[in-house]
């Protein structure tokens, strides 16, 4: 035993292991416990793969597969055939699933019509169930996986939404302004001499009987008419200017540049942060001329224009660049990186653009999250350049930022709207969970194990929800986010076969054993050796500084046959994990969550509260501890005493389901969410059957009220009968 | 040591699926308009619901009688068993499929006569299955007869001129066993305390009897008539470590009582009372080991394992 102990500890300090003591764990194919139910994704329902919706409702770009299919079960898996028609249906999404896992993509109803013929071959019924559901697959778009190609699909296709979304407004007000300037110009046209000629006149005729009219006679008599003043010539050339200058913006495509009869619409989604900011710089002159066409335009259009009051503001117009409201109509800049890719020089413009507010979305994709510390060392770094770029983008205030694993981002989908809407700049950073490092394990749970051992934490930081961080930032995402580590029960039957259920937290040492880099600095223990000298990793964690060393920590992990192991742990990754709980900590305290300052407070406040508690106390008898109400006891305790005696009603808690109202009148009767009855529809009987019910009911809860037709056959008797129940 | 599960909110989001009352529902029952079955079906349906347990690994045993096709009405796996017999098969459910979460559903007549025996014994083994006892003290199904719990006197086809002996008590009797570990009563004409005893047994690790006694409208349609207009008739029971009772039903049944349900002489005195009707805990005590925990089994109960034993038993045969 001692000898166990000595080589483990040799382990846990320094690295080596004693062959026949401790085995590498490099080939054996280990996995965290809590991962033993997730073997094969493909026979789960969760929420990958994802649907990008391809014209969405209101915020609903992005659906899950899943929840697509339950929406037509809930259609279509009703009556008699309704549990045939269920599981058809469940066998096909599981099918579909397969074929995603496969490397299939496509649109959804595609792949639908993919699937199903295997299926349909099956039986009839197959295809009875399949042909339904197909007639109400009404929702269709790309399907895409939790892979490494996710986030950047995803971000791309919710920031395309948003800037159609926005251009179909854009183009509707430049339509409207182009409209109203050439009716300026139409109108001026009109009133002018070749306006009413007769040959402008036979055109304006239409088709007609043209013979039949005398355009010069008429053409004579307009003349004759004293027009109104003409158009001033240089308002004539300045609204001229306004619509050739409205017509050729590039900002947004129109109808002309769709069909390439105009120049081409610019381009705003790049790869870089300096060929955004390029961009942005390049255009600023041709968005602030629009800006100040819009604006110029508007005047023009109300008649309000004034030469010798307004062309001097507006030549100075955007001198200043423009304002987020300003801004707000033009198009957002979306920029997609690789953290991995991430260059020095790109870092230093990409904190520029954070700094200056711009109108730019920046997503950053990390696939590494634990690589080596430049400082080396088996230092690890913690998705330093992401995870520090999060955190530094809140540290500008203005800046939106969110920060999430891939896996979560479908749970964020209206926190990823927000920011693409946010009026300034966003940096969304997502951590993909594809790495070369992980390959055994599936991106989704990678990035699931970052989010659950507060690896990559996910967070959000809103400017515009409020001034105080309590609105502004929010780390509720996370699973119980009150502790340090989330602690999940884990099932296992012991060598006796009985079964055991252990409390485990999910640390950052679960989340190393995943990446095969890191493989040395795990060793699995014999169970011969298993012992007193093993501790439980969290225990360890839970103890502050090394002192003498008696236990050793470990792991519980399961093998490809879902076996236990117990694997030791060195003394590297126990401070990793500290320092990895630490960064945990300071968030949960931006968070509110057990802060420092706020407990402070709180202390000294008791602390007060206990002291003039002990100088004002004065002896009292004991009272009784009032019982404990519930406020749906209460809520019911208040309607009974609200009611009066002339209203009809039931004491729905108390029923106990007999049916006799129900088989009495099943329109006025019915049962509730608890199957307890309650009055439905009191016109749909008579108070006689109210009455009878209350008569018929064996628990005495239907109270009749006072009839509602006052020309009821019998009313003498039946009120007779009812006092009864008052 | 295999794990054999992990905790499912675990990681992934999975669809749970959210099942209503109706889901739980099969058939329309047949029990008549007024019965207090209907009453425990909902309780339990309640129970279902919201402890979101899963269809398939639900199972309701029951023997014969009118209480005993309440498997029929429930959409989870059921075993309609034979006379008096609902806990053994119950037991063996829960010895080879320990993944299940066993109900029973018995009468007076099938419990307390025919399956008396079985019944005291299972009581002893304590397995981790929750019983109830619907007891309407008559025998429904096959038109008024006495039962061993209908009370002294009761004019019934088999006693036209009043039954001679004194009812057996249900709780007296299961609480003189040894190992009894939860024993509580309800009405069935009290919805809130029927659920809140229910949902209570279903969370006690052991066995769970729960006598519940309940209206026959049809044959014994005035037994329970002064209980249920007499709210003072009933005893509502409650501890800090057992039931509480809410402000709304506190205002009706004005009659409580507290009671330490580890105060087992006490119990035996509330059982035995026959002034009031009490309802609750009568008796719970956790500490009482299940009889699976208790046998260490040596081998995994696997198909090649039975198969293995089949096999060998008949090899005993082989000429």
């Amino acid at each position: 035993m001692e000898a166990d102990l000595q080589a483990f500890v040799a382990f846990y300090l320094t690295g080596k292991k004693q062959p026949d003591q401790l085995h590498e764990i490099g080939d054996l194919n280990l996995r965290p416990s809590l991962f033993s139910g997730y073997r094969d994704l493909t026979r789960l329902r969760y929420d990958f793969p994802l649907v990008l919706v391809e014209y969405p409702d209101e915020g609903r770009f992005v659906e899950t597969l899943s929840g697509l299919i339950d929406g037509i079960l809930n259609k279509v898996a009703i009556g008699p055939n309704g549990e045939r028609i269920r599981k058809n249906v469940l066998n096909l999404e599981e099918s579909i699933r397969v074929r995603i896992n496969n490397g299939a993509t496509g649109l959804f109803s595609k792949l639908w019509d993919q699937a199903a013929p295997a299926l349909a071959k099956q039986d009839k019924q197959m295809a009875d169930s399949l042909s339904r559901a197909r007639a109400n697959l009404k929702i269709d778009g790309e399907v895409v996986d939790c892979t490494e190609e996710l986030t950047f699909r995803l971000f791309g296709h919710a920031w395309s939404l948003t800037q159609k979304r926005r251009a179909e407004k854009f183009n509707e007000n430049i339509d409207r302004l182009i409209l109203k300037l050439s009716d300026i110009i139409q109108a001026d046209f009109i009133n002018s001499d070749a306006g009413k000629s007769a040959e402008n006149l036979k055109h304006s005729f239409g088709s007609g009987p043209l013979d039949s009219f005398n355009f010069e006679a008429m053409s004579n008599i307009l003349k004759k008419v004293s027009s109104k003043k003409k158009l001033a010539k240089s308002r004539r050339h300045r609204i001229l200017g306004l619509i050739s200058t409205l017509r050729s913006q590039r900002f947004f495509p129109t109808e002309s540049s769709k069909v390439g009869t105009a120049t081409a619409p610019y381009s705003f989604a790049y790869t870089t942060c300096s060929g955004a900011l390029k961009a942005y710089r390049d255009r600023l002159p041709k968005a602030i001329e629009l800006s100040r066409t819009m604006a110029i335009a508007e005047l023009e259009i109300k008649g309000e224009y004034s030469e010798s009051r307004h062309d001097a503001l507006f030549e100075s117009f955007g001198e200043n660049g423009l304002d987020a409201e300003e801004l707000a109509v033009f198009p957002d800049y979306l920029v997609r990186l690789n953290a991995t890719t991430l260059s020095g020089p790109e870092q230093s413009t990409l904190t520029e653009i954070l700094s200056a507010d711009l109108p730019i979305k920046i997503l950053v994709q990390t696939d590494d999250v634990i690589e080596e510390s430049l400082i080396g060392n088996n230092h690890l770094a913690f998705a330093l350049r992401s995870k520090q770029l999060a955190t530094m983008a809140i540290g500008m205030n203005g800046v939106f930022v969110l920060q999430s694993p891939a896996s979560y981002l479908y749970q964020l989908r209206q926190q990823i709207l927000r920011g693409l809407d946010y009026a300034g700049t966003a940096l969304f950073s997502v951590y993909s969970g594809a790495s070369a490092n992980t390959a055994s394990v599936p991106p989704y749970l990678v990035g699931a194990a970052a989010l659950e051992s507060r690896v990559f934490p996910a967070f959000s930081f809103d400017p515009s929800a409020g001034r105080d961080w309590a609105s502004r930032f929010s780390l509720a995402f996370n699973t119980q986010v009150e502790n340090d580590w989330p602690v999940r029960e884990i099932v296992y039957q012991d060598e006796r076969y009985q079964t055991v259920a252990q409390a485990t937290p999910f640390t950052l040492i679960d989340f190393v054993t995943l990446d095969t880099r890191y493989c040395k600095h795990f060793a699995r223990v014999p169970r011969a050796c298993w012992g007193d000298a093993l501790t439980p990793v969290a225990q360890t964690l839970a103890s502050e500084g090394r002192g003498q060393i008696e236990t050793v920590p470990y792991l519980t992990m399961v093998d490809s046959d879902n076996l236990l192991h117990r694997v030791i742990v060195d003394e590297k990754l126990i401070r990793e994990a500290r320092r990895c709980r630490v960064m945990w900590n300071s968030l949960q305290e931006l968070g509110g969550i057990h802060n420092s300052h706020a407990e402070k407070l709180l202390a000294r406040e008791k602390r007060a509260w206990e002291d003039t508690m002990r100088s004002t106390v004065v002896e009292t008898p004991a009272k009784a501890a009032p019982a404990v109400v519930s406020s749906a006891a209460v809520s019911v305790v208040e309607q009974e005493a609200e009611r009066s005696s002339d209203e009809a009603y039931i004491e729905t808690p108390r029923c106990s389901t007999c049916n006799e109202c129900i088989q009495l009148n099943k329109k006025m009767f019915a049962y509730d969410g608890n199957k307890q009855a309650y009055i439905a529809d009191i016109t749909a009987g008579s108070f006689a059957q109210l009455v009878e019910a209350a008569e018929n009911c064996q628990v005495s809860i239907i109270h009749p009220g006072k009839p509602r037709d006052p020309n009821e056959p019998g009313l003498d008797e039946l009120l007779k009968r009812a006092e009864a129940f008052m | 040591m295999t794990c054999s599960s992990t905790s499912t909110d675990c990681l992934l989001e999975l669809y749970e699926e959210k099942l209503e009352l109706e889901d739980y529902q099969s058939g329309v029952p047949r029990w008549c308009t007024g019965c207090g079955d209907n009453a425990i079906l909902t309780a339990i349906q309640r129970l279902c619901r919201d402890e979101n347990l899963r269809p398939e690994k639900t199972v309701f045993v029951s023997g014969i009688g009118c209480s005993s096709r309440f498997p029929h009405y429930m959409k989870t796996y059921g075993f309609h068993g034979i006379h008096g017999r609902a806990l053994p098969v119950a037991e063996g459910v829960r010895l080879a499929r320990p993944d299940l979460t066993v109900f029973v559903n018995t009468g007076d007549g099938d419990c307390c006569s025919i399956g008396a025996a079985h019944w005291i014994h299972a009581i002893r083994y304590n397995m981790n299955l929750t019983v109830f006892l619907h007891d309407n003290q008559i025998y429904g199904l096959t038109k008024k007869q006495a039962s061993p719990t209908s009370p002294i006197g009761t004019k019934s086809n088999t006693t036209p001129r009043g039954s001679y002996l004194e009812a057996l008590n249900p709780l007296t009797v299961t609480l003189g066993i040894a190992n009894a570990s939860f024993v509580a009563q309800a009405v069935d004409w009290i919805p809130e305390s029927l659920y809140d005893i229910v949902k209570a047994a279903h969370h006690h690790k052991g066995l769970s009897f729960v006598r519940i006694l309940q209206r026959c409208p049809e044959w014994l349609p005035k037994l329970h008539e002064s209980d249920m207009q007499e709210p003072d008739s009933v005893q509502l029971l409650h501890h800090e470590n057992s039931l509480q009772i809410s402000p709304s039903l506190a205002r009706i049944y004005k009659n409580q009582l507290r009671h330490d349900p580890l105060d087992m002489n006490r119990a035996r005195e509330i059982a035995s009372s026959t002034d009031v009707v009490p309802v609750g805990i009568l008796y719970q005590n956790r500490d009482i080991p299940c009889y699976e925990d208790i046998r260490k089994l040596d081998i995994l109960r696997t198909n090649e394992t039975v198969r293995k034993g089949f096999e060998a038993e008949l090899d005993k045969y082989a000429v």
